[in-house]
This record gives structure tokens, sequence and C-alpha cells, in this order.
């Protein structure tokens, strides 16, 4: 976390937000001025060293806000008099996006499950059984034996009895109570009381108008702090009900090389499985395998890889409405172009 | 063919800014603490690289 200023007829204030960043170090291939510099990738993701995934040379940086367009992640921002240029229309954007779509969401949960950044707040409300089925379940405690016939078969589980007696006439500490938010009303457990001590009055036919319909509610929200356009959560979701717009389109391979012996180790080293934000690679036979549906070509692992032998190739990139001439030209680097 | 380290670059734990980075990035045990200082086992070694890149004095480089 940084926040570096310089105050003239303008006030520029370049902030840098590290929970956002992923250390894909494409702020440092964009600076003009060299300014930016990442830190060692490995050692952080792995816990061993604590700073921040890139530092900023205060006296070298001019200011211009390169960095914090270029970031596909918006990590990094710069203001102008207090407004970030990212809002003033005539800088460039990236039109990336992960949304839920509330309307077809179910509220599975799955997508909470798989996201990588822990990105996705969830919340589900279910109907409260007691509100959907209307009706008693009376026990009659003299005749009762507290044999657990009814406890053993409710299919709700709805009974529980303690204190089972070894000796049927040992009533003394015993207890049998209902759930009534578990009980279905079915009647296993009056058809199954030998001592005939249970009633059961379902009520569902008489009151059926007051019965509520089944809903399910609650909602899920992808958090733009710390979310990295993996797609984790579209891929997972039953309904297609998220949409992830990826910063990148391309391809990554490993591209071994025996002679100059640039070789994969593997479950040796996993420094690409360690940094890679999108929990995209795994290490298979030794080797470390790509995911690329859940990749967003962010080149992390490639700087990582000490055995540089990671081949990242981006063809296409969100972003857009880059106006300047000199800034399209060090932008597009960001796709080989 | 294993890694070699540069005893003046080598910050010798106590010195090293991680106290032994590569000692606690070698899952192999090919580096080790013996004596308070850092220690080679070339025969663990998987040629991986993670250390020469990672050491902050650029102390070890291929044997």
């Amino acid at each position: 976390m940084f926040n570096i200023e310089r105050t003239g007829e303008e006030k520029r204030i370049l902030s840098y937000a590290d929970k956002k960043c992923v250390g894909c170090g494409i702020c440092t291939e964009a600076c003009p001025t060299s300014s930016l510099r990442l830190g060692p990738l490995v050692p952080i993701a792995r816990g061993l060293i604590e700073m921040d995934l890139i530092s900023v040379n205060q006296d070298s940086c001019v200011f211009c806000g390169l960095c914090s367009v270029a970031c596909p992640f918006d990590a990094l921002d710069l203001t102008i008099d207090g407004e970030s240029i990212k809002d003033m229309g005539n800088y460039p954007f990236w039109e990336t996006e992960s949304e839920v779509d509330e309307e077809d969401c179910i509220y599975c949960g799955r997508c909470n499950e798989v996201c990588p950044r822990d990105s996705i707040i969830f919340e589900r409300n279910l109907p409260n059984p007691a509100d959907l089925v209307r009706g008693e379940i009376d026990i009659d405690k003299d005749k009762c034996i507290y044999c657990s016939f009814c406890a053993d078969m409710c299919p709700a589980g709805a009974i529980k009895i303690e204190n089972i007696p070894t000796s049927t006439v040992d009533k003394v500490n015993n207890s049998i109570e209902v759930d009534i938010s578990k009980c279905i009303f079915c009647g296993v457990c009056k058809r199954v009381c030998p001592e005939n001590a249970i009633k059961q009055i379902c009520a569902t036919c008489m009151l059926a108008d007051e019965i509520e319909v089944p809903e399910v509610t609650g909602k899920t929200i992808i958090l733009e702090d710390s979310c990295v356009n993996c797609s984790w959560c579209s891929e997972i979701c039953p309904k297609d009900a998220i949409t992830v717009v990826k910063p990148f389109e391309g391809t990554l391979e490993l591209s071994e090389n025996e002679e100059e012996e640039k070789i994969c180790k593997g479950d040796s080293c996993h420094a690409c499985q360690d940094v890679c934000p999108c929990n995209a690679v795994t290490i298979v036979d030794g080797k470390s395998v790509t995911d690329l549906t859940f990749c967003n070509l962010c080149g992390a692992c490639v700087t990582a890889c000490p055995q540089d032998i990671r081949i990242l190739s981006r063809t296409s990139m969100k972003l857009t409405n880059i106006n300047s001439e000199s800034w399209n030209e060090i932008l597009n680097t960001l796709i080989g172009k | 063919m294993a890694v070699k380290i540069d005893a003046d670059k080598c910050g010798h734990i106590d010195n090293c800014p991680v106290q032994g980075l590569c000692i606690k990035l070698c899952e192999q045990g090919a580096i080790i603490e013996e004596d308070g200082d850092v220690k080679i086992v070339p025969e663990n070694c998987d040629d991986c690289d993670l250390c020469i890149q990672n050491c902050p004095n650029q102390a070890i480089s291929k044997a």
C-alpha cells in the first residue's frame, strides 16, 4: 500500500491498493520512467517475506498515470485534483467485468466455494418449515415409554429423546421433544408408537391458503476489490447467471528445452502455482499445467518461473479508449503489438 | 549439477534480509542450515533454480 503525491498547478496522487494487486508486473512494463519495481513474487506468495508486490521510486515517477490505466486489476489509481483519471472520460479504461444476474441466481453457493480470491459474498435464506406446513404433534407423556421408535424412524430427525432407559418402567429422567421447525407432519411417529401415545393433527388442508409458497432468497455479490476475472464462478454456475469478461485473450504454454536444461521441475518448484491469482495452475505428472479456462493471462507465473519456460502470448485486450498515440504504442506492447 | 554459493555475497543467514531465504524456499532439502551457515546438499538438488532466482544478494549460481 502506498500513496505518493506531487503538488503544483494541480495535485496528483498515485495510490496503490495491495489487496487488488496480483503481481503481474504489467505496471512495471508500462512505466515510461522505470519507476515501479516488482518484488520477489514467490517468497511473498509463500508468506516468507511480508512486503508489497510492487514498490515505487517517488523521485523518478512523473505521475503520468500510465501504470494505473495499464493495470487490469485496478490496483493503481492516479487522481488529479481528487478525481480518478479513469473517471475522466479521456483516459483509457478496462471493459472487464464479473457480474451476477440476481434474477437467474438460485443461491446454490458454488461460486462462493470455488472463488480463488474470496471475492464472492454469498447469503442464502431458506424458508422455515414451520411456515410451510401447519400442524401439531402431541405426545402423551403418561403413555410414552421412551422406546425411541418414533425418534429412530422420524425421516426429518425432528424427535429428540434423552436418557433412553434400559428398563421401560424407568421414566423419571426422560424427555421427548418434537422440533416443530423440522417436523414435516408425515405421521410416521404416530403409526410406529406401540403405546398409542402420539396424536398428529395436520391442519394443512384447512389452512392451505395461509401456507407460504416456498421461496429461497439471498444475495450473491462479487467484490470488485479483489476479483481478478478468472471466471471460476461463471464456469461453475449451474444457471449461467454470472458473466465474466477477462482482460486478455491469448495462450500460455510451456516451452521446455532439454539441451539448455530449461525443464519444468514441477513439484520441486511449483512457483507458478503459488503465484497464480486464479488457481489455474496444477502440477500434473511432475509438470505445470495451466487451465486457460480459469487463467486471466496476467503473467505473474511467467515472471515467477525460475526456468523461464512459460510463453505468454496475448492476442487481444479489453483496454479501450486509448486516445494518445504514444500511450497506444506503450499499452499495445501488452498484447505484443 | 546443483548450485554454488558465493560466500562473499551470501548473507550467511544472520545478515540475509530474510534469514536464509534459500533454505526456506528449497523444499528438496538441498540447501540446509548447518552450524549457523548455509550449506548445499548437491544430491538433493533438483536444479529448479528457485534459489538462484530469489536470492536477495544474487549469491547463488549454477555449480
